[in-house]
């Protein structure tokens, strides 16, 4: 029983250390735009006192069934990738069921939660929300296509479609995938800049063109809920592409706690840096129209994710 | 006596004593029909064993016969027509012409058996053409007054396709001098090294069921008008009879892995996948419930063929399975368009919305239908997109067919909400006020299908085992399969009852907090009372977001929607009657003239009797 337990205190381990770097990640955000903007702006854990005011509504304004399971449908979306991203090569806690998922099902998983997200906005009867949810789907088309052409590249490069194969092989040759496949990398960064939403791609949430849009008829504890899902869901996009591309985290070879701080250091480091990429494209972004959005996804993402495809065939690097 | 016999003749004696009873009492049709399906399944489950039967017809030796293959798609026919029969009663509930659908419905269900125990060439040809022929008799029950367009246009390319069969039923009586379909195969008549056309003609007709790109063009109307409770067996497992028939050709192909078949195979896969995207695309932008479901059937069996053509076990495997979860869902979605048709009175989803709080199972069905259809686990759905997948990029090397694939199933997202969205969610208006749940005989079914969704997602050996059994015969042989984990030839796997366990363990403790935190303060409120920016609604006015719901992406994909296949056919159709319209001419109804053509014919032969009377 042991093992259970263990497995039990790392997947809470794991949770609370993606809440905790996506909230924060959340509120430096919030701050740079600030700098940026030549605001004094709110300080970084602003967000950890969003949630507590969230959670701490007297009165919460439910919509139905729907309504009800979709900030549940996040949550789940969010800690079941989770589980099945590593987050350190030789972490102590966090291998979680990391062998027992791969790419595809991480993929179909992380929509999970955006269906979720769309039934319930779509049951709050907001015309608004219902705008983002198809403004949003319509996104998703344009930025999927690259990104599984990158994720398709590195399958057939490395053949393997699990997380945990290509993290070994980085750990084992010290070489980073970004040197294998650039063209990937690219591919799947640029289709990035579609997941986080944010500008020039925050035609979703749209503020002050649909209020808010999906999330709009939310507040409250569901709103807090979603707020957390989507904290965790931003680590997670963060760690899966640090994962594939950038050499994952915890590659010193130490064992013990003090291998997996540092990991946890190098980790924090990358995905800053990597976060730092949509931030700062945002800031000086004004928003695309959809079509606009979709229509640059279908161009040079897709064109790179092609090249990325050709050079894994011309350059396999898995037996 | 002989379980195939007692099956054929039980759906024989439903279908007539439906068709008598009609007229004795109205109430009793539906329940003769189900009965004998219920008769069928009996039969068909207390006896799999079945030994052959053999019998001379014409000097043409008949052989029906059950094999693992074919039992497992007479379980998708029987299972499904089953409930799709119980489901039949209340939705055909004050109908007119019961007798005439359910007898034909029948006829359809004994057509669709045969194909699939015939192992000689001319039953299958016979039972083939009984099925085309009923169903189209029930696609022609609703808009008879189609009959001259949409109902047409399946009778043409059925009769392409049957025609296309007969003429290679005979070469292959003519080359190899046999009706027996596993000695013509084992004698190579699929093998594509000579007598190419053999495989192609047969391809033709099977791929003309299917509605592969180029064909489909019957199958939007033709499943969207007929009703909805034979619609979800046609779509559900009539369109798998020409699956099962593209595995009997690709059988050699399966066994010998011949390089003759393989560029038949490539071009298979990506008319597959062509289907897929452009039926996708087009799903998107319907109005109509019903037609939406109708091209994502077109586009769901276009992953079918994309799987089958791969021609590796876990592609053939996601096939079979893709079949079978096929049948389950969109049987399930067409159902429920039935449902709500029935209940509300129209499927346009510009006329109604918000029906979650009068139709809540219906809208269970629905959204465990749409989760297996988008292939989210932990449904059943995700299992086969998983194989199809897999199967693609780490055995095949055809690696931008994954990408159209993506495409077509990230795209299908958006018709899969607009479905739910469309008929279930949005504003509650007052036309549909009095709508209730549907009847429960109306309910059983759809919640069974939903049931079978969720369990295969979790336990997806079920289908696997039969399925391993099926592709054995084929010509694979050590087929591995696991109950609850899925794997693919590199070693990586997916343990989908860890996946399952731990969604209901985080649903669990989710639900709990967020259902009890805060219960009592908790205010529920209707679709009127939302944030609207300041603007308060009035009395009468309508809020509901309907129209032009994806204009956006039909904008960005606007170069795709350029090519339709409707218009493509007609230049054809118009092209070709230009050109007989010009030998129509040699008809002038003057005498003087047929007798011109008389004597320059006899001037020809004179002119050519040394080459004629040698």
């Amino acid at each position: 029983m042991e093992g259970i337990g263990l497995k039990i205190f790392g997947a809470f381990l794991t949770a609370i250390l993606a809440f905790t770097v996506g909230m924060f990640y959340g509120g430096l955000r919030r701050k740079i735009t600030a700098r940026v903007q030549n605001r004094v702006g709110p300080p970084v854990y602003q967000n950890f006192i969003d949630l507590m005011k969230l959670q701490g509504k007297q009165t919460n304004i439910a919509h139905g069934f729907m309504g009800h399971m979709a900030p549940m449908w996040i949550i789940i979306a969010a800690m079941t990738v989770l589980m099945f991203i590593p987050i350190l090569h030789n972490g102590l806690w966090f291998d979680n069921l990391t062998f027992k998922g791969d790419l595809i099902f991480i993929l179909y998983m992380m929509v999970f939660g955006s269906l979720g997200m769309a039934l319930g906005a779509g049951q709050s009867g907001n015309p608004n929300s219902a705008i983002g949810v198809t403004r949003g789907l319509s996104l998703m088309v344009g930025y999927e296509i690259p990104f599984v052409l990158s994720l398709v590249a590195i399958m057939i490069q490395f053949h393997t479609t699990s997380l945990q194969d290509l993290m070994n092989y980085q750990y084992q040759t010290g070489r980073w995938i970004i040197l294998d496949n650039p063209f990937a990398f690219l591919a799947a960064l640029m289709s990035s800049l579609g997941m986080f939403r944010y500008s020039p791609f925050d035609i979703v949430g749209a503020p002050a063109e649909l209020a808010s849009g999906p999330v709009s008829e939310f507040g409250g504890k569901y709103l807090g809920t979603m707020m957390t899902g989507g904290s965790v869901f931003a680590f997670i996009k963060l760690v899966l592409i640090v994962d594939i591309f950038l050499g994952g985290a915890g590659n010193v070879h130490m064992s013990g706690l003090a291998g997996t701080l540092i990991g946890l250091g190098e980790l924090l480091l990358k995905t800053f840096l990597l976060y730092m990429i949509p931030v700062f494209i945002g800031l000086v972004s004004p928003r695309f129209r959809t079509e606009q959005a979709i229509r640059f996804f279908w161009k040079w993402p897709t064109f790179f994710g092609i090249l990325a495809v050709i050079w894994a065939v011309l350059h396999p690097v898995g037996s | 006596m002989n379980p195939i016999i007692n099956i054929l003749l039980v759906l024989f004696a439903g279908s007539i004593l439906a068709f008598g009873i009609d007229s004795i009492n109205r109430k009793w049709t539906g329940w003769v029909a189900f009965l004998s399906v219920l008769l069928a399944t009996f039969n068909l489950l207390s006896q799999t064993q079945a030994s052959d039967v053999v019998f001379s017809l014409g000097g043409i030796r008949l052989k029906w016969g059950l094999s693992s293959l074919r039992l497992y798609f007479t379980y998708i026919i029987i299972i499904l027509n089953l409930l799709a029969f119980l489901y039949s009663i209340d939705y055909m509930k004050g109908k007119a012409r019961l007798g005439y659908f359910y007898s034909a419905f029948l006829l359809t269900v004994l057509g669709m058996f045969g194909v699939v125990i015939s192992k000689d060439f001319v039953s299958f040809f016979i039972f083939w053409e009984i099925m085309t022929w009923s169903s189209f008799l029930l696609i022609i029950y609703n808009a008879y007054y189609k009959i001259k367009t949409e109902g047409l246009k399946y009778m043409i390319f059925s009769a392409i396709g049957a025609y296309a069969m007969l003429t290679a039923i005979v070469f292959v009586y003519h080359f190899y001098g046999t009706f027996d379909i596993a000695t013509a195969i084992d004698q190579g008549v699929f093998s594509f090294e000579n007598h190419i056309y053999i495989p192609l003609f047969f391809a033709l007709a099977f791929a003309i069921k299917a509605a592969i790109m180029p064909f489909h063009i019957w199958a939007p109307s033709a499943y969207a008008d007929s009703p909805m409770s034979f619609t979800s067996v046609f779509s559900g497992a009539m369109s798998k009879m020409g699956i099962f028939g593209l595995l009997l050709v690709l059988s050699t192909y399966y066994a010998l892995h011949n390089p003759q078949a393989y560029i038949f195979t490539q071009i298979l896969a990506w008319l597959g996948g062509i289907t897929a995207a452009m039926a996708t695309i087009y799903a998107l932008i319907q109005t109509d419930a019903k037609r939406l479901l109708a091209y994502s059937s077109i586009s769901q069996l276009g992953y079918i063929v994309v799987a089958l053509s791969t021609g590796t076990k876990l592609g053939v495997m996601a096939a079979l399975y893709l079949a079978v979860l096929h049948a389950v869902f969109k049987g399930a979605l067409f159902m429920v368009a039935g449902a709500v048709e029935k209940q509300a009175g129209t499927t346009d989803m510009t006329k109604i919305s918000g029906l979650i709080r009068k139709m809540p199972w219906t809208f269970f069905v629905a959204l465990v239908s749409v989760i297996a259809l988008t292939g989210i686990p932990p449904v059943g759905g995700f299992v086969g997109k998983w194989l199809l997948y897999e199967a693609l990029i780490t055995e095949s090397n055809n690696y931008f067919l994954v990408i159209v694939i993506f495409f077509s199933s990230t795209a299908a997202f958006l018709y899969a909400y607009r479905f739910l969205f469309g008929l279930f969610l949005g504003q509650e208006e007052k036309e549909t006020e009095n709508v209730k749940e549907a009847p429960v005989k109306m309910l059983i079914p759809m919640l069974i299908l939903a049931l079978i969704s969720i369990v295969t997602g979790i336990m997806p050996g079920l289908i696997f085992k039969p399925a391993a059994a099926a592709m054995r015969e084929i010509g694979f042989e050590n087929v591995n399969w696991e109950m609850t984990s899925l794997s693919n030839v590199w070693g990586n796997q997916t343990d989908l009852s860890l996946i399952g366990l731990f969604i209901a363990a985080v649903f669990v403790l989710i639900f709990i907090f967020l259902t009890f935190k805060g219960k009592k303060n908790t205010r529920y409120v209707g679709t009127k009372d939302i944030s609207s920016s300041g603007e308060l609604w009035k009395e009468g006015e309508n809020w509901t977001f309907q129209q032009d719901f994806y204009k956006p992406f039909e904008r960005a994909a606007a170069p795709l929607y350029k090519y339709k296949m409707n218009k493509i056919w007609e230049d054809f159709g118009n092209a070709l009657e230009a050109f007989f319209n010009f030998f129509r001419r040699i008809y002038t109804g003057n005498g003087q003239t047929y007798a011109l053509y008389v004597i320059g014919f006899l001037v020809l032969l004179l002119l050519f009797k040394d080459y004629i009377f040698r």
